[in-house]
């Protein structure tokens, strides 16, 4: 009797596996329409040597949204870049955010935006507010819409309320919030996702107050964030503790994982990072747990099939005030219409050719290799046979017929 | 002048020049330039941006059987009873007017009007023109007896003819800007993308010149009164928008899948071309190598009279463009002939039109003609609308950051757009013009109504750290100013106590002499006679 209770339940059990399954991927249906495209902005504001693991961080980032699909054209990165060639990198031209080396994170094509000098608190501003000069490269704009979601990540170091840029100057949390709210205004966003790793990093995103942004720090005010661990080789440290675990939930992510930010929150704990990681979620409209990785670290696009209607089908012309209904058949393709516009002037040979219903044929026409050929349409067939008739003719007169064709397909 | 005098005034000098010349030009070179904004009239324009807006649309009446002489009278009367019913967003009207000589000269092929012409039939009906902007009405003589006909004609005007309108400007239509997600938002320049990937390294070609000279151009003539469109093609070899993945695993691919797999990141580059929003075609092969039997999933696409399907699928990719993924890996040297390229060349150029936002889903295009022209009005007023915005939000931010510097030009540029809105506004509401010039040119107009505005709230040298704290203020000016100031003040005291101490030395001395000549009086009179009352 148990038995067969517990083969109920199972069977239940696996009845109801699949409609579970179902009800997640329309839940990740629906997350998907949110978004048409995603940027992500990838700040280090460091520079010289010993801050080799912010270099390591901002690149460790660009290499995973590059890695789950945001193409180069929509990623920012804003880094000093001083250390891949520094005199005193062992590895010259490889930055690694690992002692094991494992991935050189300045290998394959890496585009940075702004470099050296160029990361300044007026640029990142100007970046954000999409200010600048008439002769600004395209290339190196934020050119976002109200369908787009940014994930803003920015490393180097901070204190309460400030974040120093290059040892030089230093921005305060009021002008991110600020440039953020000139985002809203101007629709230049849909959602904001904010990372930041440094010291009394929860500070910076304290004093935001436009709407739809997420903003995530790894230390509390008066605490500091570390490093993770340090290199010998380099000599230096490599990477820091809060990016290093969230690389390390990341790297699990591909582009149709179902896995959210919650999941991400919910992997720092502070045995791991050994600061207290916040979280301001008041502005964000979302739930982090109904909020997919993919919503920001990936480029996942919507592909809807366009086979649902045949090519140019004519259709029914419903008569309203009319028992029956007329039937008006014609070409319902707008390009017949832009063609017989465009030819009714010109009145050249084209005309016909173009007009006349396409008969396509499937069949790719050429392939000159094994010297086949097909014909799709018949016109075109038979003057190219009255071609080949007299050419043949022609080089049969000649005396030399093999050659001859075999020329003329080749040529 | 004595030499206290002097100092006196020399100090006087500095302070007069420290008080009335130094602090206003500190003052002045330490503000930032605000150019002054309409706030007030961008504000009450914000919260009614159609107040001076009523789209007026003439309609002509044309009647080739019976001469109704007052027919436009009546079905005006009924238009404007049905749109009375409905409460409008943004006001708008018909004006029905009879069709005579000077209109027929008017009316030419690059400057249509919307024309109604009645006919005598069997039945009650209508039909909307494919290639015009005609809107023929049927009707019987029971319909004329019974004074039907103005309001059917009416119904179908507004019902029908301008559908577009009576639905998009309505109270109880969503705003503009949340249209479907398949479209993008609107531009007047759009750059088109057009690609045939690869997933071999196989050379091919494809004669994609004379397809799109044949076929193509005429269609970007067709849209060039709503969008310029610049085109570029291209190869890409070694690329199969990541497709190889999903073959073999199963044949029964979803477009869920399909979202998941598909790499564009390749193709969205559309930080090349100078235009500010860009659409693509890609066309894609999969790789002889990994994909030897083609693609399980494509099923084919068919053609209207079923004959035949062709090997391929296309997809729409919203706010992207199309990929058309063929079933079959290309043969070495392959050449893609135009005749294989031309159903895309269809399929492509009505996905183009749910791209643009012309149409919505797989609703069908019943009459081009009155659907691009009610489209140049809905996006003139969309413009409108979107530029208000802009102003508004521009005025918005340099109200909440009063230390942002507002450079002259932009107020130059407010005070252009708002002139040039009334210029769109003039063209707008004139009964009398209607043609597709008039509608051409409102919407080129307010396209850069857009633009201006952008560049009013874009301006480059409206940046800067909106944030100053109190001390950074103390630590910039106190070095600088501080001495100047302490060495000023204390010099100005100085001289003043100076002087007070010499007056003080005088009086002492007064005193003293004062005293002599009291003493030298009572000598004179002998008061004194004694030596000890001295």
């Amino acid at each position: 009797m148990r038995i067969a209770m517990h083969l109920l339940l199972l069977l239940l059990y696996f009845f109801l596996l699949p409609f579970s399954g179902a009800n997640k991927t329309d839940a990740a249906h629906e997350a998907i329409a949110t978004n048409t495209n995603n940027w992500a902005v990838l700040v280090s504001t460091s520079r010289f040597w010993f801050n080799y693991r912010h270099m390591a961080n901002v690149l460790s980032m660009y290499r995973t949204v590059k890695r789950l699909g945001i193409p180069d054209s929509q990623i920012i990165l804003m880094l000093s870049d001083d250390v891949a060639c520094n005199s005193r990198n062992l590895f010259p031209g490889s930055v690694f955010n690992n002692k094991d080396h494992a991935i050189d994170l300045y290998g394959d094509s890496v585009e940075v935006d702004y470099r050296g000098y160029e990361v300044t608190v007026e640029n990142f501003i100007r970046l954000l507010t999409d200010r600048w000069t008439e002769d600004h490269p395209k290339s190196k704009r934020l050119l976002t819409d109200e369908n787009s979601n940014i994930f803003i990540y920015m490393t180097g170091h901070g204190g309460d309320d400030f974040l120093k840029f290059q040892d030089a100057e230093e921005i305060a949390s009021e002008d991110i919030a600020d440039a953020f709210q000139q985002m809203y205004e101007k629709k230049r966003y849909n959602e904001i996702f904010f990372m930041i790793d440094t010291c009394q990093a929860n500070t910076m995103y304290s004093k935001f107050y436009s709407p739809n942004i997420l903003a995530v720090g790894s230390s509390e005010m008066d605490e500091s964030s570390y490093s993770h661990h340090s290199d010998v080789e380099i000599g230096v440290a490599v990477i820091d503790r809060f990016t290093y675990y969230c690389l390390d939930f990341l790297e699990q992510i591909d582009k149709n994982s179902t896995l959210t930010l919650q999941d991400l929150f919910d992997s720092f704990t502070f045995e791991r990072i050994h600061s207290h990681v916040g979280v301001r979620t008041d502005l964000f409209d979302r739930d982090p747990s109904e909020v997919l990785i993919t919503d920001f670290f990936a480029n996942v696009q919507n592909v809807i099939p366009d086979n649902s209607k045949p090519l140019s089908i004519s259709h029914y012309h419903h008569h309203k005030d009319y028992i029956e209904t007329a039937q008006y058949e014609h070409d319902n393709n707008v390009l017949d219409l832009a063609l017989e516009k465009y030819h009714r002037n010109i009145t050249s040979s084209k005309v016909d050719k173009i007009i006349t219903h396409i008969k396509s044929s499937n069949v790719l026409n050429v392939d000159i290799d094994s010297n086949e050929y097909s014909f799709s349409s018949f016109k075109r067939s038979a003057s190219l046979v009255l071609v080949h008739i007299i050419a043949i003719v022609f080089f049969m007169l000649r005396g030399n017929t093999s050659k001859a064709t075999h020329d003329l397909y080749t040529s | 002048m004595s030499n206290a005098n002097l100092r006196k005034w020399v100090g006087f000098c500095f302070i007069a020049i420290y008080i009335f010349v130094g602090i206003p030009l500190w003052y002045k070179l330490t503000t930032v330039y605000r150019a002054p904004l309409p706030v007030k009239y961008i504000e009450s324009l914000q919260k009614n941006k159609f107040q001076d807006i009523h789209l007026v649309i003439p309609v002509y009446v044309r009647s080739d059987t019976y001469r109704f002489p007052d027919i436009h009278d009546a079905i005006q009367v009924q238009v404007n009873h049905l749109l009375n019913s409905q409460e409008q967003q943004i006001p708008w009207s018909l004006q029905v007017l009879p069709y005579n000589e000077s209109m027929q000269q008017a009316n030419s092929e690059d400057n249509q009007f919307h024309v109604v012409t009645l006919v005598l039939d069997d039945f009650i009906g209508y039909s909307s023109a494919y290639d015009t902007k005609e809107t023929i009405v049927y009707y019987d003589d029971a319909a004329v007896l019974s004074n039907d006909l103005p309001f059917f004609v009416a119904q179908t005007l507004v019902e029908h003819t301008f559908q577009l309108e009576w639905t998009h400007l309505n109270k109880t239509h969503e705003s503009a800007t949340t249209n479907n997600n398949v479209a993008i938002s609107y531009d007047p320049n759009i750059h088109l993308s057009i690609t045939l990937l690869s997933g071999d390294g196989n050379p091919v070609a494809w004669e994609i010149e004379p397809t799109l000279t044949d076929y193509f151009s005429p269609f970007r003539k067709l849209l060039s009164p709503l969008v310029n469109l610049t085109v570029d093609s291209s190869i890409v070899y070694h690329n199969d928008l990541n497709l190889h993945s999903l073959n073999g695993s199963y044949s029964n691919v979803t477009w869920f899948d399909l979202s998941h797999t598909i790499d564009l990141s390749e193709l969205s580059s559309m930080t090349y071309y100078p235009e500010d929003s860009a659409l693509n075609l890609a066309v894609v092969f999969p790789s002889a190598s990994s994909t030897p039997d083609g693609l399980a999933f494509i099923n084919g696409t068919r053609i209207s009279d079923g004959l035949s399907a062709l090997d391929w699928n296309s997809y729409l990719v919203p706010q992207w463009g199309v990929i058309i993924i063929n079933k079959m890996p290309l043969k070495p040297n392959s050449v893609i002939s135009e005749d294989y390229l031309e159903p895309m060349m269809y399929r492509f150029a009505s996905d183009i039109f749910q791209l643009l936002g012309l149409t919505e889903g797989s609703q069908d295009l019943l009459s081009p003609y009155i659907t691009i022209d009610s489209f140049k009005r809905l996006t003139t007023l969309q413009n409108l609308d979107k530029s208000v915005e802009t102003l508004w939000s521009l005025v918005k931010l340099t109200q909440q950051f009063q230390g942002m510097s507002i450079p002259h030009e932009v107020s130059d540029n407010v005070l252009e757009a708002l002139d040039l809105r009334f210029q769109i506004i003039d063209l707008l509401n004139d009964p009398g013009k209607g043609g597709d010039m008039v509608w051409n040119n409102a919407l080129h107009l307010s396209n850069e109504l857009v633009k201006l505005c952008e560049t009013a709230f874009f301006n480059g040298e409206m940046v800067q750290q909106n944030f100053f704290p109190q001390e950074h203020m103390i630590a910039v000016y106190l070095p600088l100013l501080g001495p100047i100031s302490a060495v000023m003040f204390f010099g100005f005291y100085n001289v003043m106590k100076e002087k007070d101490h010499k007056n003080e030395k005088n009086g002492i001395e007064r005193e003293v002499t004062e005293e002599k000549l009291e003493l030298k009086e009572a000598q004179n009179l002998h008061a004194i006679d004694g030596e000890n009352e001295l």
